[in-house]
């Protein structure tokens, strides 16, 4: 069973060269290729899980080594495959949930004339995704990692006759890329200095070289994290993911909600040995999240595009994670990834098959009283929106929200400040998620008509999240009701939680939660008060931008996009337009033109004429001849 | 001749059988499609006859020829790239109405030239190769007659390889009054005799020779007829050119040079290194702005076998081996690159300039994917066949010290990138227009379609895990000095 | 040899220059060189030709001419065996028969090609005729 471990990145890639190789094949056919491969993928992850779970290999981890790509100078990255308990988390979400979305895409895109490139992509992208999560070292990673960017270029550029679809794919594919160098100069320096960069002996070499905190790790880790946070989307690189919406939908929850966004998550969690080395590097860690996820959710309570609500929602949900990693809970970020993953999804694809339904339109302002009209979508985006506004005790959102909010209260890392920043967040999402709630399905119409219903497919997939979404939570229940650590304990074989829980602490805890749920309620009741009272027209809505300049702010994304415009765009694109005909130019220009004039040179001895081939090839040989006399 | 000699030589015969056989039967039913099986029958038998020769190897077969790993490694790759060019011939020629049985005697005939050059230990082994092989490739340049290129082709071929053959016999000449002797050992023996230095007769005789296969392999300044050959002659033959009769000479020239060391022979090598650098820089430039697919593919294999002489300079343990190796890759790629090229292109003429291929991905996706493949593995993209080849041609060179030829090699590869992708632009142009190159409809036969499919899986498998092949390559290709 | 001397090669390649070279100049320099009315004819001073000198000649003669060369020099392997043949013995003989087996077949092929028919009409027109006339037969017993 183990050894079939290399099938499951290998199907989605078998799928991408059929699609791509194939010529024009039926929809049926090509729906059935871009499903297939994903859907025995999730099933032989789910034969994974239960062989980890009864009868766990040896030390918990599994290596299956393929073959060595090269061997050159001491670097000899293998193709092989590490599965632990990390990484057996990560294929199961990527594989499930992707299952799932390409399902729901074979509907959702029916009609459009990519579809065989756009599962071709999908597959593309599920095959380095996998590739990503279970390298078992650095190089192998960075394959991955940089496929899934090329992946995320192709589908946010799905659409590229429309420019500005070309202008968002653009975007994401250069900030991400910052994060990227990065990281490859972090790779550049575990190299260096360890000799090696397959990941266990990496660190076991790097817990024996270096001193905690000493300047190598910190170097390290800060690198590898600037990676992370490009791919991840946290401040300061997060600006590209809204505009990345302009991807299909689908293409949205896969990748820009609930995996490809989580790479950075993943990277730090697998590269915890490294960031335990270097704790300041975890408190920037921290702060990163913390600042993230409050700065995104006020984003988000202020944009009129249901999907880049769901996308800023997004930012600030990883922010949590990387608060979460920042205070060493391993275990929490990744239950968050989870039920993220999930819930996320789910709200993506409701969002999808309102979009469809309302052909095209996305602005909430026009939307309204949707409740009636499709309840089936209301129903799934309710129990989404209940999960990620982390509602208590219904839906798996509030379970791993709180999980995070203790663990950072508790950890040596954590403390109050990071605690309150954290409810104060989870405030601010209560608030955000049901201004979309009431905006879009209750009060009166405002314009848009349903002019399609969705089909079985989307609603099947849609039921099958939302369950997911409500019961996922139970894999993790908190110490003081419940008492569940399935989730932590399967976990902890492969990351060892630095967060320890000491005793004694329950009614501390009871007040925490208390207090927090209290506050969340506090939160979806001001959204009710605001929104879902009074029915609203949609001349009251507000302008886009908004008029008050503090709610522009939020909306503009807190000025990122304006502030890197003209500190770095313009001074760049400035410099390269004076730059045009100037030094840097010289040097290409000079020789393209000494390669073209040498072609025209060389072209005319390609006459045509026996005679001359003839002298040429003795006058050559006799050249040779002087050659070999002269020395 | 032993019952052993004979299992040794075994591929030899069946590939010289079929030959007869063909002719036999084509003097009495005259069929293409049978004779082309017969043909590809013949092949196949002598490459599943490898392994028996594999158990006698090393065997010399005195005078003559020595079958040894080295020799049936090559001729492996060899009797596997006239398969390919066979499939691709039957296609090609059923658009033509004339006889056509004699092109699969003359295809037989020339391989088996090529199969004695790469087993060759002797002089009058290695001129007879080489003959057979010229000769009949003559005639199959000017086979399609009617096209007056493929005559003028021909003709030039035909000039140009008799000048060159005198060369070479001019070059044994000199080597058999310097050593007394017309074997390969002899050429040992007398370098291990003299460390201090050759007799000029020796080291002149080895630059001719030298000089008349490098002909074959059209490196600087030897260059000239390969695009004006290539152009006019049909695609499997263009294709049977510049693989199979340029791999067994290099077969040969690594047995043949084997025993020299680079650093007691200062002058010959010079001029051989003032070879390798001006092709790859030549060849290369020549592509640049070239328009004719032909000629391109023409111009950059004279680079690519400036990148080959690379290896074939550094010698020592690793030169044969990375030759060797880029020898699979090159293959793999040129034979897809002109199946392609032969199966789109219409009766009239071939489908031969770039602009054939504007939108052709439009048009035919899988032609157009497997095309991009061979490009992408000559151009040496990483996670292609063609990558590795390099990467093991540099690492021999590195190893070797042969940096300067290396700078070149780095710099004029880089050129490469701007021809190559020309084409590959071409070709993923022009959405919607459809009816915009010239190319032939014709649905690809079912042996074609799964020759050439095998042959792009190959460069990326290679591509991938080059380990194997090349741990193989390395333990059969060392050459005992 | 690395010892022998090169100066009687030297002196060869020397001869060899100077006859080749010493004809050309000395034929240019000492010849006549004159241009008359009738200088370019091919008799300058006999009877003028009456008609073009490319006759149309068969090419068959040529062809016939090529194969007796070949078959005539294969077979002067013959004699080179039929000196050897004790020494050779049994292995010797089998050689040979394939050797003339081969030359057979090449035979068998120049027959069945009609390069030995001196008429117009080949072997293989003959062949086709035949075959179309069966067809036509074949035909015709199937259509009533």
């Amino acid at each position: 069973m183990l050894d079939l471990l290399w099938l499951i990145p290998a199907l989605p890639f078998a799928g991408f060269l059929l699609l791509t190789l194939a010529g024009r094949l039926p929809r049926a056919v090509i729906a059935g290729i871009g499903c297939g491969t994903v859907g025995v993928g999730a099933i032989f992850s789910l034969l994974l899980c239960h062989r980890f779970l009864t009868a766990p290999p040896p030390d918990h981890a599994f290596t299956q080594s393929l073959w060595t790509w090269f061997d050159v100078a001491g670097l000899a990255p293998g193709i092989a495959f590490h599965l632990d308990a990390l990484s057996l988390v990560m294929i199961s979400v990527i594989t499930g949930v992707g299952f799932l979305i390409h399902v729901y895409s074979a509907e959702y895109m029916r009609d459009d004339e990519g579809f065989q490139r756009f599962f071709a992509f999908l597959n593309l992208f599920v095959g380095f995704m996998l590739v990503l999560v279970l390298a078992d070292n650095f190089v192998l990673l960075l394959l991955g990692w940089e496929g899934v960017g090329l992946c995320s270029y192709l589908l946010i550029g799905f659409w590229y006759r429309e420019p500005a679809n070309g202008a968002a794919a653009r975007k994401a594919f250069v900030v991400t890329r910052i994060g990227d160098t990065a990281l490859l100069l972090g790779l550049f320096l575990l190299f260096a200095s360890l000799g090696t960069l397959h990941f266990q002996e990496a660190f076991a070499a790097a817990s024996l070289a270096w001193e905690p905190g000493s300047g190598l790790a910190v170097a390290a880790a800060l690198l590898i994290l600037g990676g992370a946070v490009g791919k991840s989307a946290q401040l300061p690189l997060q600006t590209w993911l809204p505009d990345a919406m302009a991807g299909p939908t689908p293409v949205s929850a896969l990748i820009h909600a609930a995996t490809m966004v989580t790479a950075g998550v993943y990277l730090i969690a697998r590269c915890h040995v490294l960031f335990e080395l270097a704790p300041a590097v975890l408190l920037v860690v921290a702060i990163v999240g913390a600042a993230t996820l409050l700065t995104a959710g006020f984003s988000a309570l202020v944009q009129h595009d249901i999907k880049r609500v769901l996308a800023y929602s997004t930012i600030s949900q990883l922010g949590y994670m990387f608060l979460a990693l920042g205070v060493g809970a391993w275990s929490a970020a990744m239950f968050h990834f989870v039920t993220h993953a999930l819930f996320k999804a789910l709200l993506f694809l409701a969002a999808g098959a309102l979009i469809l339904a309302l052909h095209h339109e996305q602005d909430m302002r026009k939307m309204g009283g949707l409740r009636h009209k499709l309840p089936a979508v209301f129903w799934t985006f309710l129990i989404g929106s209940v999960s990620l506004a982390a509602l208590p005790l219904i839906g798996s959102g509030f379970y791993s929200k709180e999980k995070i909010l203790w663990d950072v209260w508790i950890s040596p890392l954590g403390g109050p400040a990071f605690w309150a920043v954290g409810v104060a967040g989870a405030v601010v999402t209560a608030l955000y998620t049901f201004r979309m709630v009431f905006l879009v399905f209750f009060g009166e119409s405002r314009g848009a008509r349903v002019e399609h219903r969705p089909g079985p497919a989307v609603l099947a997939v849609l039921v099958i999240l939302a369950v997911f979404s409500t019961f996922a939570g139970g894999i993790e229940l908190p110490h003081t009701f419940g008492h569940v650590t399935f989730f932590s304990d399967f976990l902890d074989t492969a990351l060892a939680s630095l967060v320890v829980l000491p005793p004694g602490l329950d009614a501390e805890l009871w007040a925490l939660l208390l207090v927090a749920s209290a506050l969340v309620l506090a939160g979806a009741g001001v959204a009710w008060w605001l929104y879902g009272k009074r029915t609203q027209t949609s001349d009251t809505m507000g302008a886009a931008p908004p008029r008050d300049p503090l709610l522009r702010f939020w909306f503009a994304g807190w000025g990122f996009d304006a502030v890197y415009d003209t500190l770095l765009v313009r001074p760049y694109q400035f410099l390269a337009r004076r730059n045009r005909r100037d030094l840097v130019d010289l040097g290409p220009v000079f020789i393209a033109a000494l390669a073209r004039g040498l072609h025209t040179l060389l072209s005319e001895t390609q006459t045509g004429r026996l005679r001359w081939y003839a002298s040429v090839l003795v006058a050559g040989t006799l050249v040779l001849l002087l050659l070999a006399f002269a020395q | 001749m032993t019952a052993a000699d004979f299992q040794a030589l075994l591929p030899f015969m069946c590939v010289a059988a079929a030959a007869v056989i063909v002719m036999l039967v084509i003097s009495f039913y005259r069929n293409q499609t049978l004779s082309a099986i017969l043909t590809l029958a013949g092949l196949l038998v002598a490459l599943a006859s490898l392994p028996i020769a594999w158990s006698h190897a090393p065997r010399a077969i005195p005078p003559l020829l020595r079958v040894d790993s080295f020799a049936l490694v090559h001729l492996a790759l060899l009797l596997v790239g006239t398969v390919a060019v066979t499939v691709f011939s039957q296609r090609y020629l059923e658009k033509y109405r004339m006889e056509r049985g004699e092109f699969y005697i003359l295809l037989l005939l020339s391989a088996l030239g090529a199969l004695i050059l790469a087993a060759a230990d002797h002089f009058v082994a290695f001129f007879l190769g080489l003959e057979l092989l010229s000769v009949s490739l003559y005639v199959m340049v000017g086979y399609i007659f009617v096209k007056e290129k493929a005559l003028e082709a021909a003709v030039k071929y035909l000039f140009l390889a008799g000048l060159t053959s005198a060369l070479l016999l001019f070059g044994l000449a000199l080597i058999y009054a310097a050593l007394g002797s017309m074997e390969f050992s002899a050429l040992a023996a007398a370098v291990a005799g003299a460390p201090d230095g050759l007799s000029p007769f020796l080291v002149a005789g080895m630059l001719l020779v030298f000089a008349g296969a490098a002909f074959k392999l059209s490196v600087v300044p030897f260059h000239l007829w390969t695009p004006d050959i290539y152009q006019g002659a049909p695609a499997p033959v263009t294709a049977f050119l510049a693989t199979v009769s340029k791999g067994c000479v290099v077969a040969v020239l690594l047995r043949f040079f084997a025993p020299l060391d680079p650093a007691s022979q200062t002058g010959l090598f010079s001029a051989l290194a003032a070879v390798a650098g001006a092709s790859m820089i030549v060849g290369n430039l020549l592509a640049l702005l070239q328009d004719n697919l032909k000629r391109i593919l023409a111009y950059s294999s004279i680079a690519h076998f400036g990148y080959i002489l690379v290896a074939f300079l550094a010698g020592g343990e690793n030169g044969p081996a990375a030759a060797t190796f880029y020898l699979v890759t090159y293959f793999a790629a040129t034979l897809i690159a002109f199946g392609v090229i032969g199966y789109l292109s219409p009766t009239d003429q071939e489908a031969d300039t770039v602009a054939d291929y504007r939108g052709l991905f439009w048009r035919r996706p899988g032609s157009a994917a497997l095309l991009s493949i061979a490009i992408f593995s000559l151009l040496g993209l990483p996670l292609t066949a063609g990558f590795m080849g390099k990467f093991f041609l540099v690492a021999a060179g590195a190893a070797a010290g042969l940096w300067p030829l290396l700078i070149i090699l780095t710099v004029s590869a880089t050129l490469g990138i701007f021809y190559y992708l020309r084409i590959i632009i071409a070709m993923y142009s022009g959405e919607g227009r459809k009816s915009e190159g010239r190319t032939a409809d014709a649905p690809f036969a079912p042996t074609s379609a799964t020759v050439l499919v095998l042959l792009a899986v190959l460069l990326i498998v290679i591509g991938i895990a080059p380990e194997p092949l090349l741990a193989f390559i390395q333990a059969a290709t060392t050459l005992a000095p | 040899m690395p010892d022998a001397p090169y100066w009687p090669f030297l002196v060869y390649a020397t001869l060899v220059l100077t006859v080749a070279g010493g004809i050309l100049v000395l034929s240019s320099l000492l010849g006549p060189r004159h241009q008359e009315r009738v200088t370019g004819e091919p008799y300058e001073s006999g009877v003028p030709p009456t008609a073009t000198a490319r006759l149309r000649l068969s090419v068959k003669f040529f062809l016939i001419a090529i194969l007796f060369v070949i078959f005539d020099l294969e077979l002067v392997f013959l004699f080179a065996w039929a000196i050897a043949i004790h020494e050779l013995g049994w292995p010797g003989f089998w050689g040979m028969v394939v050797f003339v087996f081969i030359l057979a077949a090449a035979l068998v092929y120049e027959w069945r090609m009609g390069s030995l028919d001196w008429t117009e009409r080949s072997a293989q027109a003959r062949l086709r005729e035949r075959r179309e006339a069966f067809a036509k037969r074949q035909q015709e017993n199937a259509a009533p």
